[in-house]
Order: structure tokens, then sequence, then C-alpha cells
């Protein structure tokens, strides 16, 4: 793989940090629902972000299968029509695998613009899927969770990748 | 092996698996199959009770912080505000205390009133005590999870109250949770009979964004509705028991341009921040059996056309 200039080289991401983080993003959601948002339209998805995060940095481990999984997850806890969240996310991790290669060449925030259409697009589909199946608009609020989410790359990348990073060793004998 | 560090086996001839392009047609397929199955016919019902099981264990770990946080907070509550709650308590006790006395008495009375009346004895119905967990994170509906499920004889389709009145209807009911809809969601309607004047009539969850209310719909732009009537179940739907506290009339509009008066009312149950709820049995199964339709024959020699004859046909929930 060719480096990418001005970031650092990085520890093979642990498969069991990355189902654990996954599992603890899904218990997020869930806490987030459970004890203080309720629910309102515009709560992040912390778990579309951690899956998008893991599909773009570990895409030969987190892929569309995985995301499919949790979706289903995802539609049991909210109760909603089995399949919605599904699709939704599979996009996502289908958009991530798209963009995987390029977006890691831009700094964080950059990234962050990187990822926001790809949140929107699946608020998208989930609003329209409630709309041919008979519900009606939640609000306009619902354009704020893609955005929220977002904003939330960078803290994502900060906490995710924090295992990978080298500890500081200082060898007077070794440049490098 | 940690993937992108050295190779040290001989690389695989298929090593990227599926496309990421097959896999997205593979399981967006499979997420619309599911959907339109879970919509039009209840064959994923067995899958979503399986996967809410499985949940359950994750969904009360995420509950601790929730449950600490609310055990905290009453704690520290003041001492002046438990001795006020206690009073409350005391006082609405009193207040009770000589209607529940009559209780009594009046069943007993009411039953020998309608035994000599020769009409059916009321029912009675069986009720399981449970606690909202959670609201459905759901901003489209309006739904919340309680904490008993089939294991504890909880039963689709059962009425659920607070300690105000009626919260709504279990709709789904997995192994260990249950799910509520709650008399102000969209899809959720509730039959009710106005205390005052007797007119029975159906009350819809109001549709909007923060919808908190019901709607009385296709009453006419002159019947007898005024704000502060109470709403009551009518008991004729069998599945709520007559006489529970349903809504109180808030809002009479009526327009000369439509046909209908628009008619909102206030659900009596606290809908949004129940915690602790009763869940009865459905009315319906105690009723008993609907009349055996007429046979072909006796039909076919009646004059008209089978419709018709059909349409006569005695109404099983009356």
């Amino acid at each position: 793989m060719i480096m990418r200039p001005g970031q650092p080289l990085l520890l093979p991401a642990s498969p069991l940090f990355i189902w654990s983080s996954l599992v603890v993003a899904l218990l997020l959601n869930m806490l987030l629902n459970m004890g203080w948002l309720g629910r309102a339209s515009w709560a992040p998805d912390l778990l579309a972000l951690t899956l998008v995060f893991w599909g773009v940095h570990q895409p030969q481990r987190v892929s569309v299968g995985a995301a499919f999984a949790f979706g289903l997850a995802m539609d049991v806890h909210h109760t909603t029509l089995l399949g919605l969240h599904a699709l939704a996310y599979t996009v996502l991790g289908f958009l991530a695998a798209l963009i995987h290669r390029r977006v890691l060449w831009f700094s964080v925030p950059v990234q962050a613009l990187h990822v926001f259409p790809m949140f929107a697009v699946a608020q998208t589909l989930v609003v329209m899927a409630r709309l041919l199946s008979g519900g009606t608009f939640a609000g306009w609020t619902v354009v704020l969770a893609p955005a929220l989410t977002a904003l939330l790359w960078p803290l994502a990348s900060l906490i995710l990748l924090a295992p990978q990073h080298r500890p500081h060793a200082p060898d007077d004998n070794r440049p490098l | 092996m940690p993937l992108g560090t050295l190779d040290r086996t001989p690389p695989p001839f298929f090593k990227q698996g599926p496309s990421a392009l097959s896999k997205l047609i593979l399981f967006s397929a499979l997420a619309v199959f599911l959907m339109v199955a879970d919509l039009r016919f209840s064959l994923v019902s067995p899958l979503r009770s399986l996967l809410a099981t499985v949940l359950y264990p994750a969904q009360w770990l995420a509950m601790q912080p929730v449950r600490a946080w609310r055990g905290t907070g009453d704690y520290f509550q003041t001492l002046a505000d438990a001795q006020a709650s206690a009073a409350d308590s005391h006082a609405q006790l009193a207040t009770q205390a000589a209607r529940a006395a009559q209780v009594e008495q009046l069943i007993l009375e009411n039953q020998r009133l309608r035994a000599l009346l020769d009409l059916r004895s009321r029912l009675t119905t069986v009720s399981t005590a449970a606690q909202v967990l959670y609201d459905a994170a759901d901003p489209y509906a309006r739904k919340v999870i309680i904490d008993k499920g089939l294991a504890h004889g909880v039963a689709p389709g059962s009425p659920v109250l607070d300690e105000s009145g009626v919260l709504g209807q279990v709709t789904r009911a997995h192994p260990l949770v249950s799910e509520v809809t709650l008399l102000t969601d969209r899809d959720q309607a509730i039959p009710v009979l106005n205390t005052r004047t007797g007119v029975r009539s159906v009350a819809y969850g109001q549709p909007g964004v923060n919808g908190t209310e019901l709607e009385l719909r296709f009453m006419a732009g002159n019947a007898d509705v005024q704000e502060g009537d109470l709403l009551s179940t009518s008991g004729i739907d069998g599945i709520y028991p007559p006489g529970l506290p349903v809504a109180k009339v808030t809002h009479v509009e009526r327009r000369a341009e439509s046909a209908f008066a628009r008619i909102l009312c206030a659900p009596s149950a606290q809908i949004s921040s129940a915690s602790h709820v009763l869940v009865l049995s459905p009315a319906g199964s105690q009723l008993p059996p609907a009349p055996v339709a007429e046979p072909a024959q006796a039909r076919a020699r009646k004059p008209g056309p089978n419709t018709s004859a059909r349409g006569q046909a005695p109404n099983p929930k009356e």
C-alpha cells in the first residue's frame, strides 16, 4: 500500500476491538434512545458512524454483510418495519467500500465532509421507505441527524484509531 | 492473521470474496423482501421475536446506566418532596376509599339486577402489572416497550392501562418484552362512548409531528359534543372492557363548509410519562362464540343475490 503523506503508520487493527466497538456503538444508540433523547428524530446514529468508519478503514473486515446484520438489530430495537435500517446500513456499507481508497488521503475534517452525503443518502432512504409504507413525515428535524452524525466523525477517528497508534518509544540509535 | 501485514501464506484464489456491488444487490434485495414480507404478510414475526429475545440482554445492559441515574435522582429527592407526595397519596386514598367501599356492594347489586333482567354477566378480566422499559426510538410512531411478554401471559391485542386511563394496546408480543402502541399513534383507533350523552364513536390517534391528542372523526357537524365531555371505552369492540376512561374533549370546531365537526380530545392516561402499567387480557376471549353462518342451501333459497344475504349476516362482535 502507498503510504499517505503526513499520516502515521498504524498498527494492525484488532478484530476483537472492531467488533466490540460496533457492539458498544449499538449499546450507545440504545442508551441515547432509552435514557436521553427518546424518539427525537434528530438523534445522531452512532452505529451507522462506526460501521462507516470501519468500512472505510478496514474494508476487508467490516462490510455490507455486517452492516445488514446490525441494521436488523436496529430495526427490532426501533420496532420499525423489519429491513428498513438494514437497507440503509447496507447502502452505507457499499458507499463506504466505494470511497475507502480515496477518502483517507484527506484530513479528518474533509473526511467528515465526504461521509456526510452518505449519511444523508441513508436517511433519505429511511424517510422514503417510511412514506412508501404508509407512514407520515416526522418533521424537518430529520435533516439534522446526518449532519450531527458526520460532525462526530473526528471524534470517532480519535477514539477508534487510538489502539492502533504505536506507543512512543524514542531510540537514540535509530533515526526512524 | 492480521490483515495488512506481511503475507506468511500463499494468497488464496478468491481473496476478495464477492464484490461490494454484488453484496449490495444481494442484501438490498433481502432487506426489501423483509420489508414487504413484514408489511403485507406476517411472515417475519418469528424472526423478529427471535431477534428481540437475542437483543434483550443488550437492552438490559444499556438500561443499567439509565436506571442508576434515575435511582440516584430518587435517592437525593428531598424529604419535603417525599412527605408531600405521601400526603398527596393519603388524600387520594381517602377520596377513593368511600367509592371503593361501595364497589363490592354495587357489584353484588349489579349481579342480582342483571340476573333479574336475564342479562349476560359482566366480563371479568385478568390483569398483569408491567413496567415501561423505554419509548421506541421510531420518530414516526408512538410506541413503548414493556417488560412483560408471551412468557408472562401477555397476548397480542391486550389493552394496556395506566393509573388514570387507557394507554394503548399490545401490538406485538415477544417472548420477554411486548410493544404497546399508544392511543396517540396515527394507526391506532379506540371505540369510545361519550359518558354525558351515551353516543358511541371512534377516537383516532392524531396525525402530526408532535401529536399528543386524539381525534373523534366522522361526527356530524351538529353532534352533541361539548368541551369537557369525558370519553370512556364502550365495551362493544371485544377488546377493551367497558367504562375505562379514555380521553376528555378539549376542542370542538364546527365548520360550515364541512359536514363533520373537528373534535380533539386529550388522553386521560399519562401518554408520555407512564412508567407502571396494567395489561388486561383481551375481553374478546371471554365473549360467547359468534353464531354459526347459515348453510349455503338456506342462503340459496332466499330471494336476492348472495351478497345481500351476506350483508345481513349477524355481526359477531355485537
